[in-house]
Order: C-alpha cells, then structure tokens, then sequence
C-alpha cells in the first residue's frame, strides 16, 4: 500500500511535465500545422481565382460566352475546384461549370476578392481591365481615370473543403498516434526509473522497521543484499552502523540491568533474612516473655482475691497495673503481627453502631475518669457493614488513644452521613495537644509517640494508630486524620452504610461478662510449665471452679481415668515433647466420647497456630491471658455447653 | 538611367532659373508654364529655350514657372511678360482661368483636352490664346494610311460623344484622301466592344482618335486585341499604342511641340499676333510595330513613311 503509494507519486511527478509537454507540443504543432494546411488552401485558392479572372478577362470584355464556359471547364480541372461561375459588370452568369448548387448564388460585387458569407470555401475576384502605361501627355490630358475603376465582372469559384479536412483528421491521428506512443515511451521510462529509487527505498524502510521492532540482525542481512551502485547505498550503510551500535548498547544495558537485578536480589535475600530473623527473635523473646507473664498475671490475680492491709492492697493494685501494661503491650505486638500476616479473617456483617459504641465508651471510661477528661458519645442510630470485632479494636484504640493524649477537655465519638448516601462517616474528636502536620504520617508507624521522647507508660508504646490503619485496610475502611498542633485532632473513618434490621442477634457482638453463669464446673488444666498451671489452677479455683490439671496427654487422660469429668478442657499449644494442645484435646474427646468444650493458650504469635485451631473449632487465647477474659471466655463455652446439653 | 539624371540635372538647373528670374523679374518676357516636370514636357521646354535662345532672345527673359505659382506672381513682373506659353492641358487650364495681359499659347496639348479648356474657362479660341495641337491633322492622318496601306479603303473610327462632332471632318478628310469612313459612336465601356465589332466587321483599318473615353490604358488591351484577332490594323496617335500592338502610330515628339511654340513666341515678340485659327503641328514622326506588320504581312519602313509624307504635304 505504502509502496504503490511511493509508486504512484513518482509516476505522477515524473509523468505529468512529460504528458503536459507532450499535450502542449502536440497542441501547438498540430495548430501550426492546421494554420498552414489552411493558409496554403486560401493561397492555392485565391491564386486559381486571380489567374481564372485574368484568364477571363479578354473572354468578359468580349462578352464571349463560349471562351468563358471553355475557361470555366478548364478551372475545374484544377484540384479540389468543385464549381466555377464567371458574371458579367451587372451580375448576369455568363458561364458556369461544376456542381450546380453554387449557382443560386446572386451575383456580389464588393472587394477585388473575397470570401463569400459563411462558406469558407467560397471565393470570388473581380476582373479588371488590365492596365497599361502609354503616353504621359494623352494619359494627363483625358481626366478619366476613375472610370477605370469599374470591373469587367467576377469570377466565382467554389472549393472543395474535403481533402483540407481529409488531411487535418490524418495529422490529427498521426499527431494522437505519437503523443499516445511518447506517453506509453514515457510512463515505461518513468516506471523503470522510479523502481530503481523505490526498491532501495522500501528497503531502508523495512529495514529501519525491523530495527524498530529490535531486529538489528536485519541490518547486516540487507548490507549482505545491496550493492555500491544502489542510490540510497551510503544511506543503509549508515543505518547499519546505527542498527549495530544500538544493538552493543542494548547489550550493555541488558548485562548491567542484570548485575544489577542479581545484586538488588541479593540485598532483598539478605534483608528477609534479617527480617526473618528479627521475627524468629521476637517470636521467640514474646514467648518465653508471654509463659512468666502469664503466669504472673494469674497469680497477681490470684493475690488481690486475698484479704490485705490498706498498704500491701496499695501495693497489689500498682503490680496489677504494670502487669496491665506489660500485657497490654504484649496484646498490641500479636495484633501488629497477625495484622501484618494477614492472618486476621474477617467477618462482614450489617449491624448497629449504637452498641459498639456503648462498649468502647464503658471499656474507657475508666481512664476517662482517671484523667479528669469527659468522654462523649453522641447517640446513633445508623447501621454499617463492617467486621465488628475489628472495628471494635480500631474505636478503641482510636478512643483511648484521644484520652491518653488529652490533658483537659475531653473526647467525642460520634456517627456523621457522609456526602455519599452509602457511605458513613465515624469520627474521634478530642481536645488534645494536636498533631504537627509533619508527624502526621508517622503517628501511623509502630512506636512512634508525638511528645513522649521519655516514653512514659501511660502514654501507650504508640502501637495504637499502627494496628488502626493496618485494620482499616484490611476492612477497606479510610481513615483521614486532621489536627493542628494545640488545638486537637479529629480522625475520620469512613465505612459503608447498612440499611437497619430489626432481628438483631446480639450475641454476635462480643459478650460482657457473665461472672457466676457456670460456677462449680469441671474444668481440666494441661500445662507443661509448672509455674504457669499452678497460677492458672489456683486462680480458676479462686473463680470456684472443680479444677484438675495435667502436664501433658497422659497425666490428662489418667485424671479421667480416675474419675474427673471435665466440662471444660484448656490446653497449652505447645506441649512437652512435641507434643500439640490440638491433638491432646481430639484425643481426651475420644476418650470421655464427646466434644467437650476446650480452649487453646498459647505464647506463640504464629498466625498457622490461629488457623489450625479455627480448623479445630477451639478457641485461641494468646498469653498473657487477662484473668477477666479468660473468666468470660469460660463462662460463655460453659453457658454454650449448658445450653446445647438441655437441647439434646 | 542617364535619361533620368538628364532630366534631374535639367530639373534642377530650371529650378536654379526660376529663382534666378524672379529676382530679375522686370526682364521676363516669355512666361513658360509646365504642367509637370516629366520628360516630354522638359523636352518641350528645352526646345523651345534653346530656339529663343539661337533666335537671340536672352535666356534671362525666359522664365519657367509651376502652373501653381501663376497666380503669385507679381504685377510688376506681369506687365513685363508679353507672351505665355502653356506646356500641358494643366497649364492651358491655369492659363486659361488667368487674366493675362499677354497673349497665351498651349502646346503639348490634345485636341480633345484643348476644347475642354474652351469649355472650363470660356475662352475662345483667338489671337490671345491659341494653342498648338498634340494631335495630328486629320488630312495627315487619312493621307499615312494612304500612303502606308494603299490596299486598305474603309477608314473605321470610334468616337466617345464629346468627339462625335469630328465625325464630319473626319469624312471629308477621309474621302479627300480616297477612302470611306465608318464611324461608330461608343456611348460607355460596355458598348465598346459591340461598338468596335461592328467598326470592325466594315473596316480595313482602324484608326484611333485621341479621345480618352475609348482609348485609354485601360481599354487599349482588349481593343488591341479585338483589331488583332479580327487582323484589322490600328493606326494609332502615339508611339506608346505601337509599343502595345498598334501598327502605327503618327505623332509629334516634344521637342518638335517646343520647337514650334518657339517660332510662334519669336513672332509675338516681334509684334505680330497669333493665328485665329488653331494651329497644327507642322513636324511629326512615325513609328511602326514590326512584328505587327509582320504578322499582317506588311513592310512598312517609319523613316521613308515620314519622308514620303512630309513631301507629300509640301506638294500643293
């Protein structure tokens, strides 16, 4: 297409001047020509009129009709001379000859030759007396001079036009005939010459197509292919030597992108290596943290059920709180880690926000109280569609993160519409000492803490805004921040709105506690480590439960053995000799013959752990378990247990 | 070539007198009026100085004028002029419509074209102003054909209407001289020829009158032609119908015309007066078509033709 399109432009410049000269030449000759053929015929036509009126002249001063018709048959001999008609001074047809249908013609005198009207081929002369000089005196003395004026008469001739037209259409074919052969000469020529151009162009042009697809070996097939008489010869070598040196430099490109991918794999394996041995670290700093603080949450526990002096209660209070703390910290770290494992299901639900809210409100309150700061939430009505145990976590982290910054003043929570009708908008307000706008990225990064450089307790570890954006995005929920520095901080978090239902299975949410539902219950405890299983023992039997315990599978199945029917069964994860919670308590529930309720504990932070206990239907509890979640958690697996029991 | 340098020359010396002589004007005492400057006429005019001149009148009392210039010039000069003399029918015309004091004389003048002058001016022909005829006396004429063609007996003549009033001296000239006259009278161009067929049904020859509405450059031709196919001879009245075809032609030359004007100046200036009577040229000359005469089978010779006739005119 391209290259009939080249083609055809070429013939085109190169045929146009060819076809115009030809045009033009022929034109102008055959015009010559045509002047000439009829100059020639008005010359031969207007002689043969003169000499036919000389030859009459005598014969009309004679009147002598017969030498007239003589001279008038003889005029016809002449070619192309189709009628001849000789008149005398007063119009009367002395003689004619030839075609009759010249004769009708009235007799005109005008000039001493002329062409007649419309026919062309029509010519008249008039015939004079032919003069002659004689003597000057006579000549000066007769005074009639003008009388020689007058003509003897006309002779008409009549011209056939045929063999001029004959001729005429003859140049006019022979001229066609050479103008059409000097074109068909001329487009030949002009073919032949614009391939001799076109070929090496269009080679150039697949050439440099190729190289544009990165076929630079094409370069140096082509060169093999011309020769040094090509016209556009310089041109493909010079493109060749292009092709060639962007090939070296693609190369060069290639391998250094290569040594530098293998080095930047080499940084990244080096980095997940740290990485891994950071986690692998932790992991194992949180769990060997996790069994003694366990332990010494229970046995804290344990302590203040105990009646003390004001003093040694003073006391127990403030181990208490750093137990707190340090479990609160330890709560916050698994959080970050399941979050960032992605190991965290979620469970998108509609329901009302009006309760979430009331639990946050009463799960701070106390440290609203504390503070002296006022806690507010503004009533909502609104459903949303969210999972409720994260959105849950993220309020209360947001919530208590306003009160720890706050000093004075105090905290809002409250429900806005949002411009979008099916979005809504949750919002923290607090009067707190705001948020420089260069920190307000970095508040969202683990342990970074706006005005604590001492890194009081009480202010958090700054893990709080970090688990809130890893939840927010993990439910798809935006989270905007907006502060000044003194003059408080809002965060907006905008999540999708649910149309209200009345069946509301409160149960879903997760319960208050229910202390005293299952009081007196069996419940067996296996713990490898000593230390912890009596804590654990001794603070369920503070919660007046039947409490027998085990260090393993086999102490386990032995206390049934002897008798102990457990309504509840909690495990370690990890036992001593390898040995798994899951396992253990499939096992004990073949041996009593029945599912009995079980819960796991464990120190690791390993995200399989939670799923192969979801696999397992058994509940999760990570160390340090707090005492009060713990005693929820129990009472709900007994109330559940309780309740299937009378249905069956 | 040297003809024509002759007449320049002449031309031009003429030009020199006639400045010379108007500033001697009181001396003119011939007047020549030329009506061209052509060689007959220059012929004539010298032919008439040099007689003056051998006769003893003074080349300076001649003066030579443009018929133009006649009536500029002066009256001073005018009284002194006491004969003119007209060369040409232009210059008798001029002449003719001039108040002159002096007697006039035409020469070089036609019969034909000398009556029109009559006519156009109203003169009458007188001792005043007369002229010397071109043309040849009739009796001349008819006693050439006499002497030339004894054979021939029937004169044809073509007459234009103003000459038809020669028909009655041309019979009589013709039967003084032993031959018949057939006349026919031409009214216009297209009757020339039915006019000349039937002059030439009855006529042994014809001979042409200076009349200028039959014979003219144009009609010369065919006429010719006419006489030479029906192998009739014409006899014409200058040498250039011979040169056209005519068999002869009887004429006088200028010099002749100027010779004669001359002796009748000379007699005015010796106080005499002119004829009453127009005045015929009294020399001539002949010229004959050889090759016509050949074809009519005639020998003719001009010089012994002349000779013979001039003798016979002097014969009583």
């Amino acid at each position: 297409m391209k290259n009939s399109d080249i083609r055809r432009r070429m013939l085109l410049a190169a045929l146009l001047p060819v076809a115009l000269l030809c045009l033009l030449l022929s034109g102008v000759f055959l015009f010559s020509r045509f002047e000439d053929i009829n100059d020639n015929y008005q010359l031969r036509n207007r002689s043969v009129a003169r000499q036919l009126a000389l030859a009459c002249e005598f014969g009309l001063f004679a009147a002598n009709q017969e030498q007239l018709q003589a001279i008038a048959l003889g005029a016809l001999r002449e070619p192309d001379v189709r009628w001849v008609g000789i008149r005398d001074r007063a119009g009367r047809l002395l003689a004619s000859a030839g075609e009759a249908n010249g004769a009708g013609l009235p007799g005109v005198f005008g000039p001493a030759e002329q062409i007649v009207g419309n026919l062309p081929d029509m010519f008249t002369q008039a015939v004079y007396a032919s003069g002659l000089k004689l003597d000057d005196l006579y000549e000066e003395s007769n005074g009639f001079e003008h009388r020689s004026a007058a003509p003897l008469g006309q002779v008409e001739v009549m011209f056939s036009h045929q063999p001029v037209s004959d001729k005429k259409r003859e140049i006019l074919l022979l001229g066609g005939l050479i103008s059409i052969l000097g074109l068909l000469f001329g487009v030949v020529l002009a073919a032949r010459l614009s391939a001799g151009v076109i070929r090496p162009m269009m080679r150039v042009s697949h050439l440099i197509e190729r190289i544009g697809h990165g076929d630079f070996a094409a370069a140096a097939r082509v060169q093999a292919n011309t020769s040094a008489d090509d016209p556009l010869h310089a041109l493909q070598e010079n493109l060749v030597r292009m092709a060639n040196r962007l090939a070296n430099v693609q190369q060069e490109l290639e391998q250094q992108v290569a040594t530098t991918t293998s080095a930047l794999r080499e940084k990244k394996e080096e980095a997940e290596l740290a990485t891994q041995a950071k986690s692998r670290f932790l992991a194992a700093a949180s769990h060997d943290l996790r069994q003694p603080i366990h332990a010494l949450g229970m046995f804290v526990a344990r302590l203040s059920q105990l009646q003390h002096d004001a003093a040694t209660r003073q006391l127990i209070d403030k181990l208490d709180a750093s137990v707190r703390a340090i479990q609160n910290l330890l709560d916050g770290l698994l959080d970050i880690s399941r979050l960032e494992a992605r190991a965290v299901q979620i469970k998108l639900q509609d329901f009302p926000l009006q309760e979430l809210f009331e639990r946050v409100a009463d799960d701070l309150a106390p440290l609203a109280q504390d503070k002296e700061l006022r806690l507010r939430v503004r009533p909502c009505t609104l459903w949303v569609r969210s999972d409720s145990a994260l959105l849950y976590r993220i309020l209360l982290n947001l919530v208590g993160n306003a009160l720890r910054y706050t000093e004075q003043g105090g905290v809002l929570l409250a429900c806005r519409p949002s411009a979008d009708p099916t979005q809504l908008n949750i919002e923290v307000w607090d009067s707190g000492l705001g948020i420089a706008p260069e920190h307000q990225e970095a508040v969202f990064k683990e342990f970074f803490q706006v005005g604590n450089p001492a890194r009081q307790r009480t202010k958090g570890m700054g893990l709080g805004l970090s688990i809130v954006q890893r939840s927010c995005q993990l439910l798809n929920h935006r989270l905007q921040l907006s502060s000044r520095l003194g003059a408080g901080t809002r965060f907006r978090l905008t999540l999708p709105r649910a149309a209200p239902r009345a069946a509301w299975a409160e149960a879903m949410l997760p319960q208050p506690n229910q202390d005293g539902v299952a009081q007196g219950a069996a419940v067996l405890v296996i713990d490898d480590d000593d230390l912890v299983r009596q804590a654990l023992v001794e603070l369920l039997q503070s919660w007046d439960y039947q409490v027998a315990h085990a260090d393993g599978l086999q102490q386990a199945q032995q206390v049934i053995q002897n008798g102990f029917a457990p309504a509840l069964v909690i495990s370690d994860y990890r036992l001593n000799g390898n040995a798994q919670g899951i396992d253990v308590i499939a096992q004990l529930r073949q041996q009593l013959a029945s599912p009995v309720p079980a819960c796991l504990i464990s120190g690791d932070a390993d995200p399989a752990l939670l799923l192969a206990a979801q696999v397992a239907h058994l509940t999760l509890l990570h160390k340090p378990v707090r005492p009060a979640k713990l005693r929820s958690l129990l009472s709900r697996l007994l109330t559940v247990q309780g309740e299937s029991d009378a249905r069956s | 070539m040297t003809r024509r340098w002759q007449i320049l020359l002449l031309g031009l010396a003429l030009s020199v007198l006639c400045w010379q002589a108007r500033a001697q004007a009181p001396g003119v005492r011939v007047a020549v009026v030329s009506s061209q400057l052509s060689a007959p006429h220059m012929d004539a005019a010298q032919a008439l100085i040099r007689q003056l001149e051998s006769r003893g009148v003074p080349r300076s009392s001649i003066q030579i004028y443009n018929p133009a210039d006649v009536a500029s010039i002066p009256e001073a000069t005018q009284t002194t002029i006491k004969v003119w003399v007209a060369l040409g029918t232009q210059a008798a015309m001029v002449l003719g419509k001039s108040r002159l004091k002096a007697p006039a004389l035409g020469a070089l003048v036609p019969r034909a074209a000398f009556e029109r002058v009559l006519r156009a001016t109203g003169h009458q022909l007188s001792p005043q102003f007369n002229v010397v005829y071109l043309d040849q006396p009739l009796s001349r004429q008819m006693a050439l054909i006499r002497l030339a063609l004894p054979e021939s007996n029937r004169v044809g003549v073509l007459l234009g209407p103003d000459a038809w009033h020669r028909n009655a001296s041309l019979r009589d000239a013709a039967s003084a001289n032993g031959l018949a006259l057939r006349a026919t009278q031409v009214d216009d161009d297209d009757a020339l020829f039915a006019a000349l067929q039937s002059v030439l049904e009855d006529s042994d020859v014809l001979l042409a009158q200076a009349d200028p509405l039959v014979f003219n450059s144009h009609s010369i031709q065919n006429i010719l032609l006419t006489t030479i196919r029906a192998n009739v001879p014409l006899i014409a009245f200058s040498p250039a119908y011979v040169r056209a075809g005519a068999l002869l032609a009887l004429y006088s030359t200028p010099t002749q015309a100027g010779a004669q004007a001359a002796h009748w100046v000379l007699e005015v200036l010796a106080g005499r007066q002119l004829p009453a009577q127009p005045l015929e040229p009294d020399d001539f000359e002949i010229s004959v078509n050889d090759q016509v005469a050949r074809v009519l089978a005639l020998t003719l010779d001009a010089q012994a033709l002349r000779l013979a006739l001039k003798q016979q005119e002097r014969q009583p």
